[in-house]
């Protein structure tokens, strides 16, 4: 029972990081229609300037707050300087379709090699805010420690802070507005592009905690956030790609089942748990979790 | 028809000259030139006509190259069925993975292939039979003794590699141009008019994602020849990135484009490693630099000619005798 238990917390720790890896893909793709690959690159480079930060410094959360910044920043100088004249160029034509895709897919390599070329390949660590060591139940100690309960609390703050802009703020109702029906918005005086760039820096901002809080348990490198990419892609499908709300609980479903075959079963099933559950969200209920009314047909 | 045939026999006959005419390294490139022209024309069927994008298929070219060592390790085969094998097991597996992500339509089958690059590593170790991390073998002998001496064992590669890729582009193209092409080349222009017409478009969407996998798998099996090894890091997410990429810059529905892409793909790892050697600090430059490359082309081609230069230079030819 105490180890179902220790399961349960230690997956919503890991579900909760996936959760704003997700949700961050969630936000971009609701208002520009494309999944961004790159976001794993934009969360790495922002990571790896959190990382410069904490480590010079030696305080994690100055260091998170530089990579919120530069999250935020990376994220709206993508959507400007790329995916602007990206709609701009590749209107026509059989690439038009599959173009934005590709140029996510292109950030990321060259993220990637910036990152490379600049921080080398090294396995590099951030020292963890809080104790690592479990909690000491009865006689022994439990997995659950001090980080994840930290981990848990910053990710609730983050995602109750997103929820209040987009629910009680004038730019979430323009962002909502600019996603859901970007003329109708347009009519209504809102700048739909200027409105998109900040929902992709507030994805970046997002993407830049998940990599930095991945990163305190773990080691930092260029690949290291590509699992990290894979499974928000994964909790995003499984919310339906287009609802935030279940995004998040798609990531806590995925995070407790993906600990539970690594408790239970063992560390090389991880991996192929995740890429079965995508398969069967696919096969059974492609249109995700939250859907409602008919499900989209083909 | 019979001047496509006699096209390709003529190229190919060209291919046997040069391949005496130059050395040890370039027959070796031209191997993995011809390995190249395969996986781009799996790009090509895919993207180019039915309008979706895997970012896996690297991944599916390891899926071949698992199939022909298996077959050519365990049965002890003729090399020619290991190779019908990659496209057979390759296919098999794109089928499958395509009847869950190729049939709804979105961005599914983009992060479902990618997901399978990145994972591919994980799976290859978890699994005995595929040998892990070193991989498993995969020797297609010496060339035959009539050939003479002097008929090296790269010549031998790219005798293979080139009479396989003539028939995987003949018959893509032939494909292309059949009644399958142009009905993916409709569901990628607008999928409701295409069912409008009475084109099945799911159906057709992961037929197209199955042949794709079948030609990536035979291109994955060619690649495993000229390293003699199935190994996951021969496969990773490097191999798709650049497979888009080549793709992409050759013209992303051009069929005899895919030619040029796969010499610049042959090429880059050489350029890169000529620019490293003048900027000094190598072992980076040397890790991350094809790389940038890669991208930065990618990037500049997705954004300024993304239908291939062919397309611009079209453009332009046209935009002369305005009225």
């Amino acid at each position: 029972m105490q180890k179902v238990i220790e399961t349960l917390l230690i997956g919503l720790s890991t579900g909760s990081i996936y959760a704003l890896m997700s949700l961050a893909l969630v936000l971009v793709w609701r208002s520009t229609r494309v999944v961004n690959f790159a976001q794993a690159g934009q969360a790495m480079l922002s990571t790896y300037i959190g990382f410069e930060i904490a480590s010079r410094s030696e305080i994690f959360w100055l260091g998170l707050v530089f990579a919120i910044a530069a999250g935020a920043l990376v994220g709206a100088g993508v959507d400007y300087f790329f995916m602007r004249v990206l709609f701009k160029h590749a209107t026509s034509g059989p690439a038009a379709v599959v173009a934005p895709v590709i140029a996510t897919l292109g950030l990321l390599g060259l993220i990637r090699s910036i990152v490379g070329l600049t921080w080398g390949g090294e396995f590099k660590s951030i020292e963890a805010p809080a104790s690592t060591d479990g909690f000491s139940v009865g006689d022994g100690t439990i997995p659950f420690s001090d980080l994840d309960v930290l981990i848990i609390a910053t990710v609730s703050i983050i995602l109750i802070a997103v929820a209040y802009i987009f629910q009680r703020t004038n730019l979430g109702l323009a962002l909502r507005a600019s996603a859901y029906a970007p003329e109708i918005a347009q009519l209504a005086g809102i700048r739909t592009a200027r409105t998109r760039t900040i929902g992709w820096s507030i994805a970046g901002a997002v993407g830049g905690v998940a990599g930095m809080l991945v990163t305190s348990n773990n080691f930092l490198s260029p690949y290291s956030l590509d699992l990290l990419l894979v499974f928000g892609f994964i909790a995003a499908v499984i919310g339906g790609l287009e609802s935030m709300v279940g995004s998040v609980i798609g990531a806590l479903v995925l995070g407790i089942g993906l600990t539970f075959i690594l408790n239970y079963v063992g560390t090389s099933l991880v991996f192929i748990g995740g890429f079965s559950v995508l398969i069967l969200v696919l096969l059974i209920k492609p249109d995700g979790i939250m859907a409602k009314g008919k499900a989209r047909r083909a | 028809m019979r001047k496509k045939i006699a096209i390709f026999i003529l190229i190919g006959w060209a291919l046997l000259i040069i391949g005496d005419r130059v050395d040890e390294l370039r027959v070796y490139q031209g191997a993995q030139v011809a390995m190249y022209t395969i996986a781009l024309a799996s790009i090509v069927l895919l993207t180019g006509y039915s309008g979706q994008v895997s970012l896996g298929n690297g991944a599916m070219m390891a899926v071949g190259g698992y199939g022909a060592a298996l077959t050519l390790n365990n049965l002890g085969t003729p090399i020619w069925f290991a190779f019908l094998m990659a496209i057979v097991t390759a296919s098999l597996f794109g089928a499958l993975l395509g009847a869950a992500a190729a049939r709804v339509s979105g961005p599914y089958l983009a992060g479902t292939t990618l997901a399978l690059a990145v994972g591919l590593p994980a799976i290859a170790n978890q699994f005995a039979f595929l040998g892990g991390e070193p991989g498993l073998f995969f020797d297609v002998g010496f060339p035959p003794e009539r050939f003479g001496d002097e008929f090296t064992q790269y010549k031998w590669f790219f005798w293979i590699a080139c009479f396989i890729a003539l028939i995987a582009l003949f018959i893509t193209s032939n494909i292309l141009s059949s009644r399958f092409g142009r009905t993916w080349k409709a569901i990628r222009g607008n999928s409701l008019a295409a069912e409008l017409c009475g084109v099945h478009s799911s159906r057709m969407k992961v037929l197209a994602f199955t042949v794709s996998s079948g030609l990536a798998g035979l291109a994955g099996a060619v690649l495993a020849m000229t390293i003699s090894l199935v190994a996951p890091g021969a496969y990773g997410l490097a191999l798709s990135f650049a497979l888009v990429t080549g793709a992409v810059l050759a013209g992303i529905s051009s069929l005899p484009g895919v030619v040029l892409g796969a010499l610049i793909l042959v090429f880059i790892p050489e350029i890169s490693v000529a620019l490293a050697d003048r900027l000094g600090d190598a072992d980076k430059l040397n890790n991350y630099l094809p790389g940038l490359i890669v991208s930065v082309l990618l990037i500049l081609s997705v954004i300024f000619t993304p239908n291939g230069p062919g397309e611009n230079l079209r453009k332009h030819l046209h935009k002369k005798p305005a009225h």
